[in-house]
């Protein structure tokens, strides 16, 4: 059976059969996501193509297990069997189960939504794309003095994602979400030093996102930033000192040690296998892990935003959620069945990446809270310090207590003002050391794009991270 | 799952395509999967898969070519409009001719899979990760069965089916934990499961028998275990991969071919026709045949992993390692050394114990600098003997310099395969001397 002839009609009658068969809960999800493909290699053309994924995926509850069957056979047959095969999976979950899976009983919607396209996915050819996002990234001046262009990388890619979701408790949501995205590596040396530029713009709507990202701008900013890193960059200051992050620093922290460790998955040990546990499990809602300064909030209702949506993948409404506030720990992300065991409702972070992923708790655009500062304010009490613009290398332990952020363009601050650009400064730090050192922050506020990972079998959605200039006091450069 | 099933496909998109494009690779792969999920003790989810994958190439002779991935049993519109697009392509600069369909059919299955997959048959996964023995545990097993079937242009048409049993098993004692994985190609009944949780229950126990200890940053001796080193290992072999290295993501070039580049000890094999892994194959996604080489052998950088595009593009021939753009290894196998656990202990002296990583993340690729997060297990290692357990630290280095840096290895290599370790992996111990370390200032 083909996509076109789907009767979206089945999903509703899958998931009566599966109570009718003794499931306390079910839900039926057709996904499907497809769109175009280009690779550039030095400038050229070297790969273009068509990616499609479509499938259902079938979730219930039976004796208190959760069994999970996806298939992308969409004849009438193969679905009932996905059904049957879910319960199985159930009964098998129920057999080694102490405690029965429930799901709480959020308000749900009933409803459908798309994303507006000035410029729709669909409607330009691939051979336009081509031409447009060649057009854009060969505009880029990459010549900088005294460094050498070695390799330059660079991917366009869709994700244009429609999805029905069904659930036998009344929840009903269409929705068609196009996204697009271009990610970039530029390898550059100095004749005896090479250095590499990773970065992605991405956004949710049509293929107009390709102009307002300004994808030339971006990537001679970035070769800008190769460029005084190989030829101007002195050897990073260590010790205690005032940091100045920018945005894009700001926003994988936040991701990283306020984002993830808020996953109420993550608090329960659903994930402890994989991504790990959290520090907020030590904590309770209320407790301070930051100064007044830090609030942080994941919002799915950005429009435009990369991780964009207005229901969840359990037909929970999306809401703006502030994780910390304040610096006092104030909300988890919850899906159906981790906000039943905290008791409180759903706040709409169940996410599935496509038909073969079961849809868990995920984080969506989440940014650190702007404040009133301009970035001049921000380093002129600085008397010494660093700015750190950019980064390349980050990681964190599986408990989001330790983290590691490593600069890529950074600069000195002395006496209040810029100073000569910096070599690979290393802040190493705990989450609230991060976040009880955290002074100020800037009115300016930016997201950056990004895939997270999580899950198993691994799921990378859509995200975005971000938030304003911010200025950390008193912490420790490596 | 039949064969008939996959012909349909690869016939109707061969008569779609023959007339119409100069080249065509199809490769459709069909699978079926269940997989066990486990945290807190208990079951958290059991998940079940009935895919296919079609990748498709279509090519110019003059250089022009598309690629298309679908995971649909409906791909003719897809490929019906993907092929009006040929001509309006520029000229690739990957581009080169696929190569002969020189592989041969392979089958490398366990019946109990099957039948298990296909409902005719019950193996007793729970029972295999005694999840009552164990107490507080975290992990997944997972059973697959795939048919892959490969048709080109040139009436190339190969067909290959696997199976696999794998998993791995976070066991916790208080706040300290230990973990482990295997893989295989066949079901055993669940020894490899019990001998991995046995592992992992071992160090969650160890630990959690030590005082906690502290260390400054710095540079330490360090033993890495199989599955940190698996981890280490298989970030060596993508930088030795002809993709990562055209994407200027490597501290590898092929001028080093034949340089003495990392510690004599040292020798990791790309093994595709390693019965005992799962990811064994007797062609790759171009249908050449593969074959196993050294990717380093004693220290020595032999190999740089190609398809047919990558190789043209470096003036070398392939090595039978093809994605479908660009090239992949199928399975790893690091030559062991000859110390019991207790002996590389003593060997280390002074130093930490690492037992597993995640989040292996680079500075600057060019030049190899990174760092990766001990989680599980780390210990503090005095005369030979565990002196206190230690928190998450990392291992902060280069590269080059961590693998021109081994001392020993063990003589016992475990089969793994998990999040951080891909491709599946015969792995031992590896001892470093002088690593950096370092760890959060508070």
């Amino acid at each position: 059976m083909s996509v076109e002839s789907f009767d979206p009609d089945i999903l509703g009658k899958l998931v009566h059969s599966a109570i009718r068969e003794g499931a306390s809960y079910a839900e039926a999800r057709f996904h499907s996501l497809y769109g175009n493909r280009i690779g550039l290699m030095n400038g050229r053309v070297f790969t273009a193509g068509y990616e499609e994924q479509v499938g259902v995926a079938v979730r219930v509850i039976h004796g208190g297990g959760l069994g999970f069957a996806s298939t992308d056979k969409l004849d009438q047959d193969s679905l009932y069997k996905a059904v049957s095969t879910a319960l199985s999976n159930a009964r098998i979950s129920s057999s080694i189960q102490k405690h029965g899976i429930e799901m709480d009983e959020s308000r749900l919607g009933s409803t459908r939504y798309s994303v507006y396209q000035k410029k729709p996915l669909e409607s330009l050819s691939l051979t336009d794309k081509l031409a447009e996002v060649k057009e854009r990234a060969n505009a880029a001046d990459l010549n900088m003095e005294g460094i050498q262009l070695k390799s330059f990388m660079l991917f366009y890619n869709e994700l244009a994602e429609r999805k029905i979701i069904v659930t036998s408790d009344g929840g009903y949501v269409e929705a068609e979400i196009p996204r697009a995205y271009v990610r970039h590596n530029l390898t550059a040396s100095n004749g005896s030093e090479n250095r590499n530029r990773y970065s992605v713009i991405a956004w949710t709507g049509g293929f107009e996102g390709l102009d307002e990202k300004n994808l030339t701008s971006s990537l001679e900013d970035d070769m800008r930033s190769l460029g005084i890193v190989l030829t101007k960059a002195k050897a990073s200051p260590k010790g205690k000192m005032d940091v100045v992050l920018g945005p894009e620093l700001a926003g994988i922290a936040v991701h990283e040690s306020i984002g993830h460790p808020s996953e109420a998955d993550r608090i329960l040990g659903r994930e402890a296998a994989q991504a790990g546990l959290s520090y907020w499990r030590d904590y309770k809602i209320g407790d301070r892990i930051g100064s007044n300064v830090a609030t942080v909030i994941d919002d799915p209702t950005i429009p435009g935003a990369f991780g964009f949506y207005l229901y969840d993948d359990e037909a929970v409404p999306a809401r703006p959620r502030y994780l910390l506030y304040k610096g006092l720990i104030n909300e988890m992300l919850q899906n159906r069945e981790t906000a039943r065991l905290f008791g409180v409702k759903s706040n709409g972070a169940a996410r599935a990446r496509d038909f073969k992923s079961e849809p868990i708790v995920r984080m969506a655009n989440t940014y650190f809270a702007t404040g009133d500062y301009s970035f001049e304010e921000l380093i002129e009490d600085v008397r010494q310090g660093i700015y750190i613009k950019k980064y390349m290398e980050w990681n964190i332990d599986d408990y989001r207590w330790g983290a590691r952020y490593v600069g890529l363009e950074a600069y000195l601050v002395e006496n209040g003002r810029l100073g000569d650009p910096v070599k690979d400064p290393v802040l190493e730090i705990t989450s609230p050391s991060f976040y009880t050192s955290v002074d100020a922050a800037g009115r300016d506020l930016k997201l950056y794009p990004g895939f997270c990972g999580k899950g198993e079998p691994i799921q990378g959605v859509p995200v975005t991270m971000g938030g304003p200039h911010i200025r950390l006091r008193e912490v420790i450069v490596k | 799952m039949t064969w008939s099933n996959l012909e349909y496909i690869a016939d109707k998109l061969s008569s779609k395509l023959k007339e119409k494009v100069d080249e065509y690779l199809i490769l459709v792969d069909e699978s079926k999967k269940r997989m066990l999920k486990l945290a807190n003790g208990e079951a958290s989810v059991t998940q079940s898969w009935d895919n296919i994958e079609i990748g498709l190439y279509i090519a110019r002779g003059n250089g022009k070519m598309l690629s298309i991935g679908l995971s649909t049993t409906s791909p003719e519109k897809a490929v019906g409009n993907i092929i009006s697009l040929l001509d309006s392509m520029e000229p690739s600069p990957m581009y080169a001719p696929l190569p002969e369909a020189s592989g041969e059919d392979y089958s490398l299955t366990d019946q109990a899979i099957i039948q298990y997959l296909e409902g005719t048959r019950e193996l007793d996964l729970a029972g295999d990760l005694a999840l009552s023995e164990i107490g507080n545990s975290a992990g997944m097993a997972e059973i697959r069965y795939s048919k892959i079937m490969l048709a080109n242009s040139m009436g190339g048409f190969l067909r290959g089916e696997k199976t696999k049993f794998t998993g791995y098993i976070r066991v916790f004692k208080g706040d300290r934990s230990g973990q482990w994985s295997w893989t295989s190609p066949r079901y055993d009944g669940g020894k490899q499961a019990k001998l991995s949780i046995e592992k992992a229950r071992d160090l969650a126990e160890e630990c959690s028998r030590l005082p906690m200890g502290k260390i400054e940053p710095g540079e330490y001796r360090v033993l890495l275990s199989p599955m940190i080193a698996g981890n280490l290992v298989g970030e060596l072999v993508r930088a030795a991969n002809a993709g990562r290295i055209v994407y200027g993501m490597s501290f590898i070039n092929p001028g080093m071919i034949g340089e003495k580049l990392f510690s004599s000890m040292l020798t990791i094999r790309d093994e595709p026709r390693n019965p005992e892994l799962p990811g064994y194959t007797s062609f790759d996604d171009e249908g050449v045949s593969t074959k196993d080489k050294s990717v380093v052998e004693k220290g020595v950088l032999r190999t740089i992993l190609h398809n047919s595009k990558t190789a043209k593009l470096m003036k070398t021939r392939t090595t039978g390692n093809a994605g479908i753009i660009m090239p992949r290894s199928f399975n790893l196998n690091v030559s062991p050394g000859d110390s019991p656990l207790s002996e590389l202990l003593e060997t280390l002296g002074n130093g930490l114990y690492l037992t597993n990583n995640w989040y292996t993340r680079y500075q600057n690729y060019s030049e190899g600098i990174f760092s990766t997060v001990s989680r599980d297990s780390v210990f503090l290692v005095k005369n030979g003997e565990f002196k206190a357990c230690l928190n998450r630290v990392r291992v902060a280095d280069k590269m080059i310099n961590l693998f021109s840096n081994i001392e020993a290895l063990g003589r016992e290599v475990w089969p793994l395969e998990w999040w951080e370790i891909k491709p599946s992996a015969f792995i031992p111990h590896i001892l470093v001397g002088k690593t950096g370390v370092s760890l959060p200032e508070i």
